[in-house]
């Protein structure tokens, strides 16, 4: 889902790169108030980890692929959204920077869609479907789905502002893939989840409940 | 589980991924692109067939549609380095995994919250 530069026009890219600007600085503050010394080497394995298995496309039907994004993954991990903001923004940093994946002038975008709306639909999501059925895993996987059908709806959006694509069109062709790409990101948020709370349940920031 | 041990086996796993991963990731488009090449009739919404040239004339007109012509030209472009094939490919995604635990290691240490 990385958006690249010729899909927007400079101004609203512009414009995208503010909104994320301040979701960044908001993670920074996030970081300074919340994230102990004793979670860094944690935090920096999760965007490793999320970095490798974004480069690994997984088939969907129709001749299209799709890969897991990791923002609900190192939101509910860690704790915060903004957890999900501040490991996105650094792995599409280094996607787009060093491996062309994804524009640089739409940067912002994707920092928005994948990080800010991964990690928020991410977060509360699992707080919420956990709340409700009681089961994390299960949780993890709607709030993983739903996190990457909505990045996928509103980068819809964002294209039909930009005139790239019709608006009814792109959100009924984004959607469809979507939906089925989304069971590969609650899938793996699922899976991964239960790799780490079995292997550490006290490094989960929530390991019994999300308190909101 | 100590800390060290479960650091160092998430290390791994993700350099498992990171050499597997050129081997078994699918090269269709991604969802994203697919939409788009749908949208310019490039590929059927539901079929796999895409054609080369509509697709290469859809991008021509998305920089006309919205005038952002930016083009840059990275490092390891789509994980791979130019004329080494596979094994380009593995390198830049190994090289790309390792990166991104440096620089996160160190970005994080720069903004966590001080112990003391």
């Amino acid at each position: 889902m990385h958006i690249p530069d010729a899909f927007i026009p400079m101004g609203q890219a512009l414009i995208y790169w503010v909104i994320a600007l301040v979701f960044i600085a908001l993670a920074l503050r996030w970081a300074r108030r919340s994230m102990g010394e004793e979670k860094i080497p944690l935090v920096a394995v999760l965007a490793a980890g999320i970095f490798a298995i974004q480069a690994l496309n997984i088939p969907i039907p129709w001749g299209t692929s799709g890969h897991m994004v990791g923002a609900a993954l190192a939101a509910i991990v860690l704790g915060s959204p903004f957890a999900g903001v501040f490991v996105l923004t650094l792995v599409l940093l280094v996607q787009g920077v060093i491996f062309g994946d994804g524009g640089i002038t739409v940067m912002g975008a994707n920092i928005v869609n994948m990080g800010v709306v991964g990690g928020f639909v991410g977060y509360y999501g699992y707080a919420a479907v956990k709340g409700v059925i009681g089961n994390a895993y299960a949780a993890a996987f709607i709030a993983g789905w739903a996190s990457l059908f909505i990045s996928a709806i509103l980068c819809a959006v964002e294209l039909a502002i930009a005139g790239t694509f019709p608006l009814e069109l792109g959100l009924t062709f984004m959607g469809t893939y979507h939906a089925v790409i989304g069971l590969i990101e609650g899938g793996i948020t699922a899976v991964a989840l239960y790799l780490i709370a079995s292997a550490r349940p006290d490094i989960l920031e929530h390991p019994m409940g999300v308190s909101a | 589980m100590e800390t060290k041990q479960f650091i160092i086996i998430g290390i791994a796993i993700a350099l498992v991924i990171a050499v597997a991963a050129p081997f078994l990731a699918s090269g269709d488009p991604d969802g994203l692109e697919s939409a788009f090449f749908s949208i310019y009739e490039a590929k059927p919404f539901m079929g796999s067939e895409l054609d080369e040239d509509a697709a290469g004339a859809a991008e021509e007109q998305a920089i006309a549609a919205t005038g952002n012509d930016f083009s840059y030209e990275a490092l390891m472009p789509d994980y791979s380095i130019p004329g080494m094939d596979k094994p380009g490919e593995v390198f830049a995604v190994v090289i790309g995994t390792l990166l991104m635990l440096a620089l996160v290691f160190v970005v994080a240490k720069a903004s966590a919250r001080p112990d003391n």
